[in-house]
């Protein structure tokens, strides 16, 4: 890895890594990924390597560890190279018919492809399988290409061209004017015109300027940021050098949250190789312009990922919010004007510059352009990170790309946009992924988690906890927020218990509408969505805990009971031995019977039993 | 030399020093608007949101705190519109319910039109207005308390809870806090908390007179800076 | 070697205030916790008041005040592991231990903590321990394997210990078979 002192030279490297990449003609992509490590990826990867070392082909097939492929349900995942062959749920035993078989001979391994759920039949390749065909992969696709320890890699795809474009070619004035144009919105849930953010910092008086990347991605259920960053950190890097570039600013952070050590590790590593090669630093590139990343850890605080907190923490301070009268392009990190953006809108600056921003606002709606990345994952067959474009209907995502629902119960509502968002119900699924049009539904798309939810999940449950994580998440500062939350907890948890009153729902309508006005951040300001948007949507739900002290979806404990069927009930015993709570009784090869009394409704039973004899109601 | 700026609160036309805040320029002027975490000469942090303000910009008004505002020329506040109102009276609402045992609390709630609480009592003995941890802090500097914890733990600690080693002992934390101020009648029972409302006739001079302050003996609960001025001259 | 790890840690970031949440992260991985005379140390050497460390380690999660439990059972409590049940893996190992997320066992065996994800939202429910992910997980089979870490602890003793240390992923291949 040598210095790179001018654009010339980095053309040159370019050319030189094509032609390397030539000369092996086989290439095997295993992702290594935080989801696919967790099914043990890096076994295989081991496994993958033994077996090129002994069957004497590592000099002729290329390994290369990607970040994530999005399929993480399949996960570990494998694509080789020539053919598009993708294998699923590869395990370390594989390895070697996987090196002698399809490396060597070409031959196809059927157990390892993917199975169509529908269908039943095997499919090939990536692009046949409907799960990627229903997406618009323009940022996810890349993960593939590269290794994301190795900047040759992202130089060798075409890494970098954005922005020897901007040295080359075009002024402050007309990147600002280009990110305008495109329609670019920030992706990490405020959706707020980026163009317009990047052009009153240029505005802003003052010499010292700051560029921040948010990767403290909190909303659980969603890691579109985590795979981002963990397989392509230096498109991001490039994006915030362009920004950096925009605004006047010399120095950018990339604040990671503390739970993605991952992510960490490879901000971390690509930060240092692009200062070895001069794409960070003095003179980037033979101009004039400076510019260095560093990289900070978030210390677990969900409030950390709102602007002015985010800025707290990096002053070592606690991530409590400040009061936005002034906004922090003006007045933000060390009181500088600082422009602050989500890891995916960093990301899809390089190709705005590139192809242009008319190229990127060809996708989307009016007031949405581009693609989004959702983290699609709850109750339905195929969950993972998907690419669409703005626009397209919930439905399509979640039936076509999600492949509709498990274990045959209906669909009932889908979450999107974390615990600042709302549920949607199922008559609203022909809404599009766009901003306005969810905001106006009482939802967001906010950094993109969609979780779908089936009849099995109780809708009041699910407001308390999202209540229950934002009382935990809250900094504490301010009364509306801090009290506000604590007793819309309490009423909830009433409702859940049983001893719910209609008169407790117009008290939480008038206490989520205050907590909305008057909390002093942006968590405080959502923290009411969940509630007042089941309320709005599921307000038979609310009125059953209410009125019939039951619970439909067998979910709030207080309203429930667990029972044996005697019809389906074989007698086996393994329910009477599993429960902890010496709840069950019965003899052996007869129907075992619950005692009311004595259970505490964990669950165990329910895992345990073979024959679906358990009922909750 | 002292700059000014020309603002707009509830239609009067004021000339307010640059670097104030909408809520000094008001009180100052006699428009009483109800805070808590508010002390004059500490630093404002907008915690309990009693100070709440529209601020009214191209026909759109925002609620914000007025004590975090600064005034700036041309600035348009309302500050009790029935928006205003109704929110600020959940806000008494939620800290009365939090700590009954307080008058200035009490008080506040009253003067924010509290008839009845819809929540059950609790008795806390803190309300997190942080006016003792900001005292320690900048008054003689000694740091000897401090916000410890997040959101429901969210309490005030001496560090490692030793107070021996940076205490001042100035005893201003102890002045400050509003839960030092016991209601008229004594300490109310546990499971016999009320909304105590006893200083109610005096809400009825201040709201017929919105404009000038009434010098309500409410300002006495949370030491209104107005009242301890007038105080001072009478 | 307490304080010779402090003290490098403390290397190089003298009267630097704003470096306060690195140097506890640091600390917290050297030590798996936040001691109270590192805090006198760090409020010493980077210029910052002792209530003002205090308070910053006791807002972050990252931070603990207190050690923690050898193993350290995490559970994932995400939106997607909470629509599979997550909830109910944290009531059977709030139960079959003892003890509150955050509080230790007696025999300073376990240590119970609930995150708000992990971002493996395809495999959940999630358990993890000590940085090992156990997928699909249910009640029964968190029992399963807190019990089979107890049988371990208690059959081979210190012997068992030294092993463990190098092969962290036996256990949690027992526990969820494929």
């Amino acid at each position: 890895m040598q210095k790179l002192a001018t654009r010339e030279d980095l053309e040159t490297t370019r050319r030189q890594l094509l032609l390397d990449r030539k000369k092996t003609d086989k290439t095997i992509i295993i992702c290594g990924g935080t989801g696919c490590k967790a099914s043990r990826s890096q076994d295989v990867i081991d496994a993958i390597n033994q077996e090129l070392l002994m069957q004497e082909m590592d000099a002729t097939v290329n390994l290369r560890v990607t970040g994530c492929h999005g399929f993480c349900e399949q996960g570990p995942i494998m694509v080789i190279e020539p053919g598009n062959i993708f294998y699923c749920h590869v395990t370390p035993d594989d390895a070697h018919d996987i090196v002698s078989r399809t490396l060597r001979d070409g031959e196809i391994i059927e157990k390892l492809l993917y199975t169509d759920p529908v269908t039943g039949e095997k499919i090939r390749t990536e692009s046949e399988i409907p799960f990627y065909t229903a997406q618009d992969r323009q940022l996810l696709s890349r993960n593939r290409e590269i290794n994301p320890c190795s900047i040759d890699d992202y130089i060798a795809v075409g890494g970098y061209m954005a922005l020897v474009k901007v040295i080359d070619s075009l002024s402050p004035e007309e990147i600002i004017h280009e990110i305008k144009v495109s329609g670019l919105r920030g992706r990490g849930g405020g959706g707020f015109p980026t163009g317009r953010k990047w052009a009153e910092c240029y505005e802003a008086p003052g010499d010292e300027k700051y560029v921040i990347c948010n990767a403290d991605e909190g909303d659980p259920g969603a890691y579109m940021d985590r795979c981002v960053l963990e397989g392509n950190p230096y498109l991001v890097i490039e994006g915030m050098t362009i920004g950096a570039y925009a605004v006047g600013a010399k120095k950018g952070y990339i604040y990671v949250r503390n739970e993605y050590p991952l992510a960490v590790k490879h901000a971390r590593l690509a930060v240092q190789q692009a200062r070895k090669t001069g794409l960070l630093g003095e003179d980037i590139l033979g101009s004039s312009f400076s510019f260095d990343v560093e990289v900070a850890r978030g210390g677990g605080a969900f409030v950390c990922g709102e602007s002015t907190a985010l800025m707290a923490s990096l002053e070592g301070k606690v991530g409590e919010p400040r009061p936005k009268d002034v906004h922090t392009v003006v007045d933000g990190l060390w009181h500088k004007p600082t422009i602050l953006n989500n890891v995916e809108t960093w990301a899809n600056v390089p190709a705005i510059i590139l192809n242009g921003a008319d190229s990127f606002a060809s996708k989307g709606t009016k007031g949405s352009k581009g693609t989004k990345i959702l983290a699609l994952t709850g109750r339905i067959k195929n969950t993972g990170l998907v690419e669409v474009a703005m626009g397209t209907p919930i439905r399509t995502v979640v039936f076509d790309i999600g492949g509709g629902a498990i274990n045959g119960k209906a669909i009932k509502a889908v979450q999107t946009g974390g615990p600042s968002g709302g549920c949607l119900p199922v008559d609203k699924f022909d809404l599009p992924v766009d901003f306005d049009v969810l905001y106006e539904a009482g939802s967001m798309v906010g950094s993109g988690g969609m979780v779908v939810m089936d009849e099995s999940s109780c809708m009041v449950d699910v407001a308390k906890y999202f209540l229950t994580f934002l009382q935990d998440e809250s900094c504490g500062m301010c009364v509306p927020c801090r009290l506000g939350i604590d007793r819309m907890l309490e009423i909830i948890t009433d409702i859940t218990e049983g001893r719910g009153t209609m008169e407790q729902i117009d008290l939480l309508e008038d206490l989520a509408d205050t907590v909305t006005q008057t909390s002093l951040c942006g968590l405080g300001k959502t923290a009411a969505n969940p509630v007042l948007s089941t309320l709005r949507y599921f307000r038979e739900e609310y009125e059953t805990h209410i009125n019939d002290k039951k619970c439909p979806a067998g979910v709030c404990k207080a309203l429930i009971e667990y029972s044996i069927d005697p019809e389906k009930c074989t007698g086996c015993g393994r329910c009477k031995q599993a429960c902890i709570h010496d709840a069950i009784s019965g003899e052996k090869k007869e129907p075992h019977v619950i005692s009311p009394e004595l259970c505490q409704k964990c669950g165990i039973c329910l895992s345990e039993c073979k024959h679906e004899a358990i009922q909750v109601k | 030399m002292l700059h000014y700026v020309t603002v707009n609160i509830d239609g009067a036309i004021i000339k307010a020093p640059k670097g104030s805040s909408v809520l000094e320029v008001a009180i100052e002027y006699g428009i009483c608007i109800p805070h808590l975490c508010h002390v004059p000469g500490l630093s404002d942090i907008g915690a309990c949101r009693l100070c709440i303000v529209e601020r009214v910009t191209n026909g759109r008004s925002q609620v914000t705190t007025s004590c975090t505002l600064k005034v700036q020329e041309g600035m348009v506040i309302r500050t009790n519109t029935d928006r205003i109102k109704r929110l600020r009276h959940n806000i008494a609402e939620l800290l009365v319910a939090e700590a009954p045992n307080s008058r200035a609390i009490q008080d506040i709630a009253v003067r924010c039109g509290v008839k009845k609480v819809r929540y059950p009592f609790r008795n806390s003995n803190c309300v997190l207005c942080g006016r003792c941890v900001r005292a320690c802090a900048e008054i003689w500097h000694a740091n000897a308390l401090g916000f410890v914890g997040r959101g429901k733990n969210r309490h005030v600690e001496r560090p490692l809870n030793m107070r021996e080693e940076f205490c001042k002992q100035c005893d201003y934390c102890i002045q400050l806090c509003p839960m030092t101020i016991p209601p008229c009648d004594g300490p109310m029972k546990p499971g016999e908390e009320y909304l105590c409302g006893k200083c109610e006739s005096q809400l009825m001079i201040t709201e017929e007179v919105p404009d000038s302050c009434a010098w309500c003996r409410l300002g006495e609960g949370f030491n209104c800076g107005r009242y301890a001025g007038l105080k001072a001259v009478r | 070697m307490k304080s010779l790890q402090l003290e490098s840690i403390l290397k190089g970031r003298n009267s630097q205030p704003h470096q306060l949440i690195e140097v506890l992260q640091d600390v917290q991985e050297s030590y798996g916790y936040i001691p109270e005379e590192a805090m006198r140390e760090i409020s010493k050497i980077l210029g910052v008041p002792l209530i003002e460390v205090y308070r910053v380690a006791s807002f972050y999660k990252a931070f603990k005040l207190k050690p923690t439990g050898k193993y350290v059972i995490t559970i994932c409590n995400g939106t997607a592991c909470h629509v599979r049940g997550s909830q109910l893996l944290l009531d059977q190992a709030v139960s079959q231990l003892g003890i509150k997320p955050g509080e230790v066992t007696d025999d300073g065996l376990f240590s119970i903590e609930h995150v708000n994800c992990l971002g493996a939202c395809a495999l959940g429910p999630i358990a993890s321990e000590n940085g090992s992910f156990l997928h699909h997980m249910t009640p029964a089979r968190l029992r399963k394997f807190i019990e089979s870490i107890r049988h371990k602890e208690k059959e081979e003793g210190e012997h068992a210990k030294a092993s463990y240390e190098g092969r962290p992923g036996d256990y949690a291949a027992a526990a969820s078979p494929r």
